[in-house]
């Protein structure tokens, strides 16, 4: 029964209290462990599809007479527009409809950073729309570009109202502190780079507007378009069938919707705007820089009691103000914190929320801040870790469930090789290990809702509006499904992505697709199976046993229909989930290269629906974590502010040949607490720790303090240099 | 655009030539070069290896696993760009790579774009250029080049022949190019002369696929040692002096630093 209660909801570090209606769940979570489907290894339901070419992603989506639009961009970091004439690229043959700022949501005449939207065309071929755009005539005034984030802060260009923290009396326990480290830590801005790019497909059908698009939410885009463009809800249909990654960039409509919309209003036609490589370069979200001032204070006895800082998020034009202090506020247990976090506007591209948002940055700092505690005190980093662990939340509330005492005694082993590591060191490579926790939230929540059909074959359909943005949601969703009906996994289809055609499910960010939706899964199963189950005892009396496809052979045309939603999640306590990764490296003292050769991962995310998937996502969060520890970041012209780095050969993700031996190991303990199943999210975790364990693997190779990313070879030679300086300081007095 | 199969080289008629394609089609694609017309020479321009001599439309995927090649251009190809590229680029087109430098690459007025100043000098300039960068801190990104460069190569094209290092000019004012290939002249075939050991190193931003940092070629013959570099200057770099003549800028210091590792291991390599 629906019941409505007052409740926090939680999307990546942002808690607000909310009105919810919520269905109750009562059935019982399965036994911990491997069942039939559950928690054994199933290959991608979809991998074939995909791989053969055959899987439809936005980037495939066509339709007879659909046109091309192509946007028009500032190419300036802070500039307005004083005059703009269309009608030179009106003229161009096959362009078929231009327009201009305030024509259509988001494209304007003033323009905040570089990139932002001006305006669009659309014609029959998308080379003749950029070159249509080649002729729009543009009269630029040029602004001053605020572009750095401390000039920011100190000038008063904030987002919003700085955020803080205030937990005990933190100047005076640092004061009483035995030992104290300060350092700044810096983070680069990186990229998403999805592999399909930001885009949309829109045609009017009637009264109402179709949105095919690249997304990881098709119900926040069908409230989004609808409240923008004056529509009822009902009368914007959202469609994501396969995607090719988001990342956190792809939560929101953007401005190649509207464009798209507008324009398909126009013309009468369906029209494309798909943003370019260049353009997704530029324009379409970063995980932001950030400085960090940080401060710990310890007993001689490892004993942390304040932790402090300030933290400075880069924004740029526009976006949020990720909660890069979360980490230190949250996963130890310290009863003096203090903390203030900027968002920093600037006249640089917008921030979107990146895998993790805030808690990759944050976690760098306090994860790296911690090992230099070790290393004054002369403690073990993984012994410090354990003598401050958090029992309850920092914030006062119980844990649902929490297992990072046992990922700790887990990741000892792959700690206790720091000694075999460091013995194969030479004169020109130095080798370490180093380690770093991990916290962050995943725990999902209601609603989010799934039906299901059964048929006379005993093949079951379940259809929810969710999306499967890549990761094998999909898949996970069709294992729940099989282990409650008692089929196997391939007789279940699972249909997603389409607001017109199935029940409202959550947004894919937060790592909270799972834990959101396959509860809910489970439910319309439980619903069906019992259903079937009152049809056996028609049919063979009661508590005979059957054979379910026997049974059902008679249903013919008949159908079970079942459905389900997410029950709510536990009052009062702290849904998150935790983990530790132990990292090898090899630093080439002499030219600054540093290889990791080795990551052990091991996570607490309550129940494991699907080893191999859950690997994999381990794997593509360590690697993308690798790009942004080694090679990744964008590059902005300091004097003019204009992006610098806009192709792969300029922006260097990790390759094949950078990716370290990946040892996963997932703690797979049910939270006893959340939902029927148990299970949390796996997507943004594996990302959180790689940072720091790098870097904490790097001072243990060679003794040098890397605090600022990525640490190139000029930031390794950098950091041995001074290094060498403070002992060589050392050895003088 | 015309894509046209001439069947001479005399017949090229301004056409701008290509063999796989790697480095002009995204010249084009980024409007940093317009042509009317393509020609492919493929059929034109001798391909394979035969001894010391190397069709100059020989792919970087056959130099690297060729055992008559020395060492030095092997490694040098097969450290460079990716095993598609490497399957479709040639070693002549190679030698004539543009620059990555990102101004240059997104049109800025530069001093490579005929403008007056170099945006590189005072913006960003982590991957640019340690010698011969005042005029123009672009580094030019073949390790190729370097390779033969350090082995002493020759080059003959339907002209001339000329060694390696004479392709190459350093821009200047009044002539902003940065090879003396004449319009119309193509490269047929290089003379790679055996040395008695030879080397090339290479430090990259990951571990492959990218252009050099810093790129050392060493060959030795008898107790000769020739060093040439790659990623340091506007054009490969003979080192004929000392690293200490290096002219490194703020954000390009850490490269001599490399440069000096690497040069001492290459030397060792050979000797």
């Amino acid at each position: 029964m629906a019941r409505l209660i007052r409740t926090e909801k939680e999307v990546e570090g942002r808690v607000e209290e909310v009105w919810l209606v919520v269905d109750e769940d009562p059935l019982e979570q399965w036994p911990a462990g491997p069942l039939e489907a559950v928690g054994r290894p199933a290959p991608r339901a979809d991998g074939l599809a995909r791989a053969r070419g055959e899987a439809r992603y936005t980037a495939d989506v066509r339709f007879p007479g659909m046109l091309h639009a192509a946007i028009l961009r500032s190419p300036f970091p802070h500039a307005r527009v004083r005059r703009i004439d269309l009608a030179p690229a009106l003229a161009v043959p096959g362009v078929r409809a231009a327009i201009g700022p305030g024509d259509a949501p988001e494209l304007d005449d003033r323009c905040a950073y570089e990139g932002a939207p001006v305006a669009a065309v659309c014609a029959d071929t998308f080379r003749q729309a950029r070159e249509a755009l080649e002729l729009v005539e543009v009269e630029w005034k040029q602004l001053e570009a605020l572009l750095d984030p401390d000039d920011a802060v100190a000038r008063g260009a904030l987002l919003e109202e700085p955020r803080t923290t205030d937990r005990g009396d933190y100047e005076r326990a640092l004061a009483a502190a035995d030992v104290v480290v300060e350092a700044t830590y810096r983070t680069q801005t990186v990229l998403h780079n999805s592999m399909e790019t930001h885009q949309a497909v829109c045609r009017w059908e009637g009264d109402m507007l179709e949105v095919y698009i690249s997304t990881q939410y098709v119900w926040g885009i069908r409230q989004e378009v609808a409240r923008t463009l004056g529509l009822p809800a009902d009368k914007v249909r959202v469609v994501c069938d396969y995607m090719g990654g988001g990342f956190g960039a792809k939560n929101s409509a953007g401005e190649y919707t509207y464009v798209a919309a507008e324009l398909a209003r126009r013309t009468g036609r369906a029209v494309r705007c798909a943003l370019t490589r260049r353009e997704e370069h530029v324009a379409a979200g970063n995980r932001n820089a950030t400085i960090q001032r940080v401060a710990v204070g310890a007993r001689s006895d490892g004993t942390i009691v304040a932790l402090g800082g300030e933290f400075v998020n880069a924004v740029g034009a526009s976006g949020w103000n990720a909660m890069t202090e979360g980490p230190m506020t949250m996963l130890y247990d310290c009863p003096n914190v203090r903390t203030v976090t900027y968002g920093a506007k600037l006249n640089l591209p917008p921030a979107k929320a990146f895998r993790a948002p805030g808690f990759v940055e944050g976690t760098f700092a306090l994860e790296c801040l911690l090992d230099e505690l070790a290393a004054k005190l002369e403690l073990d980093p993984l012994e410090l870790r354990i003598r401050n662990h958090a029992e309850r939340d920092p914030g006062g509330k119980e844990y649902s469930g929490k297992q990072l005492l046992e990922c700790y005694r887990r990741a000892a082993p792959h700690w206790e090789r720091r000694h075999e590591v460091r013995a194969r060191s030479d004169d020109r490579v130095k080798r370490g290990v180093g380690l770093a926790s991990q916290v962050w939230f995943g725990g999902g929540g209601p609603p989010s809702y799934a039906w299901i059909r059964v048929g006379s074959d005993a093949r079951a359909t379940v259809v929810t509006a969710m999306q499967d943005v890549g990761t094998g949601t999909r898949t996970a969703m069709a294992i729940v499904a099989a282990e409650e009906l008692g089929i196997p996994v391939d007789h279940v289809t699972v249909a997603v992505g389409d607001t017109l055609r199935g029940p409202y499910a959550t947004l894919s960010a937060g790592s909270s697709t799972t834990p959101s939706v396959a509860p809910a899964v489970r439910a319309a199963a439980a619903d069906a199976r019992r259903q079937i189950d009152e049809l056996a005892e028609q049919r063979y009396g009661r508590g005979a046993a059957f054979d379910v496809a026997e049974l059902l052979s008679v249903l013919g045309n008949a159908q079970i229909l079942g459905t389900g939603s997410r029950g709510p999640n536990p009052t009062g306590m702290s849904v998150l989930t935790f983990g530790v990764q132990v990292a090898e490296v090899a630093v080439d003292v002499e030219t600054g290269e540093v290889t990791v050769e080795r990551v052990a991962a091991i996570h607490d995310v309550g129940r494991v629906i699907n080893p191999l998937g859950a690997s994999s996502q381990v794997e593509g969060g360590i690697i993308q974590g690798v790009g942004h520890t080694l090679s990744e970041e964008r590059l902005v012209d300091p004097s003019s502010g204009a992006i610098l780095t806009r192709t792969f050969d300029a922006y260097r993700m990790p390759t094949v040949a950078d990716v370290p031996e990946i040892v996963t190991d997932l703690v797979d303990v049910p939270d006893a607490q959340l939902s029927n199943l148990g299970a949390k999210g796996i997507g943004e975790p594996p990302i959180i720790p790689v940072a720091a364990a790098i870097a904490n693997a790097v001072r243990d190779a060679t003794g040098a303090d890397v605090r600022s990313l990525p640490i190139t070879r000029e930031e390794m030679l950098r950091a041995l240099a001074e290094a060498r300086k403070t002992r060589g300081a050392a050895a003088a007095v | 655009m015309e894509l046209l199969r001439p069947s001479s080289l005399e017949a090229l008629d301004g056409a701008t030539p290509i063999v796989g394609g790697t480095e002009v089609v995204p010249l084009l694609r980024e409007g940093l070069l317009a042509t009317d017309a393509l020609a492919d020479i493929r059929a034109l321009v001798p391909r394979g290896i035969d001894g010391a001599r190397v069709g100059a439309g020989t792919t970087l995927a056959e130099l690297e696993a060729d055992a008559q090649v020395p060492e030095a251009l092997r490694e040098a190809c097969r450290l460079a760009a990716s095993p598609q590229l490497r399957a479709m680029g040639s070693i002549g087109g190679n030698l004539l790579q543009a620059t990555r430098c990102w101004y240059w690459r997104l049109d800025y007025p530069c001093r490579l774009h005929d403008g007056d100043r170099c945006h590189a000098r005072e913006g960003e300039h982590r991957e640019h250029a340690i010698f011969a960068n005042d005029f123009c801190a672009s580094a030019h990104p073949s390790d190729v080049a370097a390779a033969l460069l350090a082995l002493g190569a020759t080059v003959r094209t339907n002209r001339r022949e000329l060694a390696v290092r004479e392709l190459y000019r350093l821009p200047s004012r009044d002539d902003r190019r940065t090879t003396t290939l004449e319009r119309g002249e193509v490269m047929l075939e290089l003379d790679v002369p055996p040395a008695d050991a030879s080397s090339y190193l290479k430090a990259m931003d990951r571990k492959r696929w990218s252009f050099p940092i810093v790129g050392v070629a060493a060959a030795r013959r008898g107790s000769v040692t020739t060093i040439a570099l790659a990623g340091v200057a506007p054009v490969p770099w003979l080192l004929d002096g000392s690293l200490d003549d290096a002219t490194p800028l703020p954000g390009t210091a850490y490269k001599l630093q490399i440069a000096r590792a690497l040069v001492e291991r290459a030397r060792s390599s050979v000797a």
